[in-house]
């Protein structure tokens, strides 16, 4: 990865500490661009075989960027925002992340380590494994000091909570503010948009609405959903916010959840799938967009509608694409000249990506050098707060994603709760915000 | 070395997941539990489709019983720090909780084909204490056993417990017991192949009351007795143990060295493994639905599999004991109390033992993943199965945490469940005959410590039921003592 050349400044120029050494980075940005912006690839080891990992999904759905940053560990680089004289380090390594001893734990144990078995039984060797065990352990050392105190928790009440302000949510939002119902929308990012602002766009995206036409007070950004609780006042949706002091716990009781939460990043398990240059799509969307950062060279493997149009938005920001691998096909009529129907991704290097090969169609196996791999499938619905307030979930075999079950209208098996856009099992952003409308327009109907 | 990750927090492969198919375990909730897939920092966000797909394809199993696992509040990591904040009205007793799971495994899972016509003994869960008590009775010969288990193994407290084992106890028999357990858990990989991480980093209890403080006095002269080292010791020697702790308020400390924490899931996969083995059916996601009894005997447990003619029934299904029971219209004194339990994100090893406050209840221990890893009771919790989490406990418990540990309030937690304790009115077990009803028996009421307690008393049940040599374990905690016998109550309780 690199900035773009030609991009224009995203902020002020800042330099971070990264273990000793200044690190540039922007102002802002997350520390996770800053860092595979600066080639540092390298963020960490994996927790039992202590493989390389770099940043993969940029969304809080994995854990290959996890730091140490300003004395606290585990931090989740890619939601932390820059600011000079941060001090991060790398974890679970010795004596560093990019010589680290134990990674030859990988080499010993190339078909893996059942942890059940191994030396069960055997006198001696089963209690130095155990002594090893519990020192190879764990990531990250104990916070170096004290948590502040926090704010007061606080307690809100609103007629409708809305979780998400992408496509679906905003479009839900809309409605409600039309029709005069108040609401409170949480959206975890900084700002709304979701994949309309930090995804491949495709042509028939619905344009992102202006908040700024909505109740004051009605959007709450930075904010983080944690759980659909109950008590003695009903359910509850429990979050966390960043507000201009600090963080704050918010305990937000409505009439209706109306929850547009999106995808996670979804992973596909190839060979080397970990390997540190291979990004989530939406991932590699979003550092293009957002924060001018690309790779030169990228293979792009996965299937859907948002695999081409993440080739076409790569190249266009100057990215060389060097495959496009569908592993589903059929190719769609604007595809990408490189690309073609495949299977057998595996991805190549030692500590970072150098190459990328698939069998094509016809048998053959195609092999490219580049420094990217960017895997696009198929975002996996969200379903964790819908099915925790009594939505059923099930698996869609044919698209491999757990889906919530809901009625067009969005209605769920619980009936304070409604779902719409990616969380039903996806479709475009236009169909998302149609999703999105109905589904206010229901639940409307069904409050007194 | 090229691998291919399913769940890349944990470290586990593809092959890791048709490892845990070979061995059986097919549904989402035991790969799960087998592989460690889901049990990172994402806590199965970006993998549980990815492990679902391949399920799908190669488990054996209906579309239908593909569900997700439970998703367990926090959805992101989040401090204690932060849960703290959150006000608790310690007047009011605790409502709800989510999601409500009970009676949720869906038909699905169900196996097909029907459970056996007829068995010498039927043991009524799959709980440690049911397979502790299977795999005792083949070892003395007996196989001619079913165990009839609700959900997977590991769903109900043999699965959601902090794995604590302990013999600071308040009475001579339960020292005993526990000591006998431990040994046990010492050898269980020898004996059965399977690792249960036990690391004996002691147990340090603390008392911030006179009348608690002379209580820990009082069963420290007892565990001496009975040869276990325990011993009271000052402040200063605590913060020893545990750099950090705060000893504000606490009036005297004891401590055990040889109390420890296991790892709680091998050890029923290890006796339903050996089972197996051994001819003995361990059948999963089967309910029973009630008993054919005429003569003063149970005659056939009925499931919602077909029947299972019968020589003796154990009744062994922890907080559901008395629902089962109250089917064959024998009433047990046994209430189920939620615990509300929660693990944080994994650090590197900074606490050697498990610590408990032994008048609010509140312990915590770090596992060997690294996790800290505890709960603490809640006086005003109701009677009655419920396994959903609630704010208010993340927020009482980070609240005691932080006073007695204040450098984890930065620390995360990653998800919190909870388990029902098996509560009984003198805090002792259940076992022994039923009252007109002989070949029916009892083996719960474990109040929250059954985990530690089965490996040796499901020993002394099989010498028991096998020879039918007097032992006084069956009498002394018979169900009869609650009408006619004097009640000897054990004060050691926590979570």
């Amino acid at each position: 990865m690199r900035r773009i050349p030609d991009a224009s400044p995203r902020g002020q120029a800042i330099t971070v500490d990264l273990e000793g050494e200044p690190l540039p980075a922007v102002e802002g940005e997350p520390l996770a661009c800053s860092l595979v912006a600066a080639g540092e690839d390298v963020l960490a080891r994996s927790i039992k075989y202590h493989r390389p990992r770099g940043a993969f999904c940029f969304a809080a759905a994995c854990s290959h960027c996890l730091m140490r940053v300003d004395g606290l560990p585990n931090i989740y680089t890619c939601r932390t925002p820059a600011r000079a004289g941060m001090k991060l380090e790398r974890q679970n390594a010795f004596p560093s992340a990019k010589v680290d001893l134990f990674g030859t734990i990988d080499w010993f144990f190339p078909r893996g380590l059942d942890h059940h078995e191994m030396f069960a039984g055997v006198p001696v060797a089963e209690k130095v494994m155990a002594k090893v065990a519990r020192q190879l352990a764990g990531l990250g050392l104990l916070p170096t000091h004290e948590a502040p105190p926090r704010l007061p928790a606080r307690s809100l009440r609103t007629r409708v909570a809305v979780v998400g302000g992408g496509a679906a949510g905003l479009a839900a939002a809309k409605v409600l503010a039309e029709r005069g119902i108040p609401f409170l929308l949480l959206e975890r990012e900084a700002r709304v948009g979701g994949r309309l602002t930090r995804g491949a766009p495709l042509q028939d995206d619905p344009t992102v609405l202006d908040v700024a036409s909505f109740p004051k007070g009605s959007v709450l950004t930075r904010a983080h959903a944690i759980g659909l609780y109950d008590d003695e006042g009903g359910r509850f949706l429990g979050a966390v916010a960043l507000e201009p002091e600090g963080l704050r716990l918010l305990q937000i009781h409505a009439d209706r959840f109306l929850l547009a939460p999106g995808g996670h990043p979804g992973l596909l398990p190839f060979e080397n799938n970990d390997l540190p240059g291979v990004y989530a799509g939406r991932a590699a969307s979003l550092l293009v967009r957002e924060h001018g950062v690309a790779p030169e060279t990228a293979a792009l493997v996965g299937w859907g509608s948002e695999l081409h149009a993440l080739a076409r938005l790569m190249e266009a920001h100057g990215t060389k694409v060097v495959a496009v691998a569908d592993l589903r096909g059929p190719l769609p009529a604007n595809a990408h000249s490189t690309a073609s129907t495949g299977s057998d991704p595996k991805a190549h290097g030692l500590k970072r990506v150098g190459a990328f090969s698939f069998t094509r169609a016809n048998g053959k196996k195609k092999k490219v050098d580049c420094d990217a791999v960017l895997v696009s499938i198929p975002s996996s619905p969200s379903f964790e707060l819908a099915r925790q307030g009594g939505a059923s979930v099930h698996f869609d075999a044919e698209r491999g994603l757990f889906v919530v079950q809901a009625e067009a209208d969005g209605r769920t098996a619980a009936s304070d709760v409604f779902v719409a856009g990616d969380i039903t099992g996806g479709g475009t952003a236009k169909e998302a915000a149609a999703a999105g409308a109905r589904t206010a327009e229901a639940l409307i109907g069904g409050l007194s | 070395m090229s691998k291919a990750l399913i769940c890349p927090c944990e470290d586990v492969t593809v092959e890791d997941v048709r490892h845990a198919l070979s061995r059986g375990y097919c549904d989402v909730e035991s790969v799960k539990r087998y592989t460690g897939f889901g049990t990172g920092i994402c806590q199965g966000k970006s993998c549980q489709a990815a492990v679902a797909a391949l399920l799908s394809k190669e488990a054996p199993l209906k579309p239908q019983g593909i569900q997700p696992f439970t998703p367990r509040p926090p959805l992101f990591p989040t401090e204690l720090s932060l849960f703290a904040s959150t006000p608790v009205d310690e007047t009011r007793a605790p409502v709800g909780g989510v999601p409500e799971e009970l009676g949720t495994f869906p038909p699905a899972l169900r196996p097909a084909a029907p459970v056996p016509q007829k068995a010498k003994v039927v043991i009524i869960g799959g709980g440690v204490m049911g397979l502790a008590l299977a795999y005792n009775l083949s070892l003395r010969g007996e196989t001619d056993v079913v165990v009839l288990e609700r959900g997977y193994l590991c769903a109900g407290a043999s699965g959601r417990n902090g794995g604590g084992v302990r013999m600071q106890w308040g009475t001579s028999v339960n020292i005993e017991m526990a000591k006998r357990s431990i040994d046990l858990m010492k050898q269980f990989a020898r004996d059965l192949g399977i690792n249960v991480w036990l690391r004996q980093g002691g147990y340090l209890f603390l008392a911030k009351s006179e009348a608690v403080a002379r209580r820990l006095e009082r069963n420290a002269d007892l565990h001496n007795k009975h040869g276990v080292p325990t011993r009271i010791i000052t402040a200063d020697a605590a913060r020893e143990i545990v750099p950090g702790l705060t000893m504000k308020g606490v009036v005297t400390a004891s401590f055990n060295p040889e109390d420890g924490v296991i790892f709680p899931w091998p050890f029923l996969w290890g006796y339903a493994q050996h089972c197996l083995k051994k001819g003995i059916k361990v059948e999963t996601f089967t309910n029973v639905t009630g008993f054919d009894i005429s003569g003063g005997l149970v005659r056939k447990v009925k499931t919602d599999r077909g029947d299972i003619a019968c020589d003796t029934v154990v009744l062994a299904a922890g907080a559901w004991s008395p629902e089962i029971a109250k089917l064959a219209d024998v009433k047990l004194p046994n209430e189920p109390h939620r615990h509300e339990i929660l693990s944080t994100e994994p650090l590197k090893p900074f606490l050697g033992p498990l610590v408990s406050v032994l008048d609010s209840g509140l312990y915590f221990s770090q596992s060997m993943r690294g996790e800290i890893v505890g709960g603490m009771g809640d006086p005003k919790e109701p009677a009655g199965l419920n396994m959903g989490s609630t704010l208010r406990f993340v927020a009482r418990f980070s609240r005691a945490l932080i006073e007695q540990l204040p450098q984890v309030g930065h620390v995360k937690v990653l998800r919190q469940w909870a388990g029902c304790y098996d509560v009984t009115p003198d805090n002792n077990p259940v076992l022994g005959r039923t009252p007109q009803l002989e070949n029916l028996l009892q083996m719960s009421g474990f109040v929250g410590h059954g985990f530690m307690m089965a490996p040796a008393v499901a020993e002394r049940m099989a010498a028991w039921m096998t020879t039918g040599e007097h032992d006084e374990l069956f009498h002394r905690f018979n169900l009869r003592r609650f009408t006619t016998g004097r009640l000897e109550r054990e004060d050691m309780i926590i979570g």
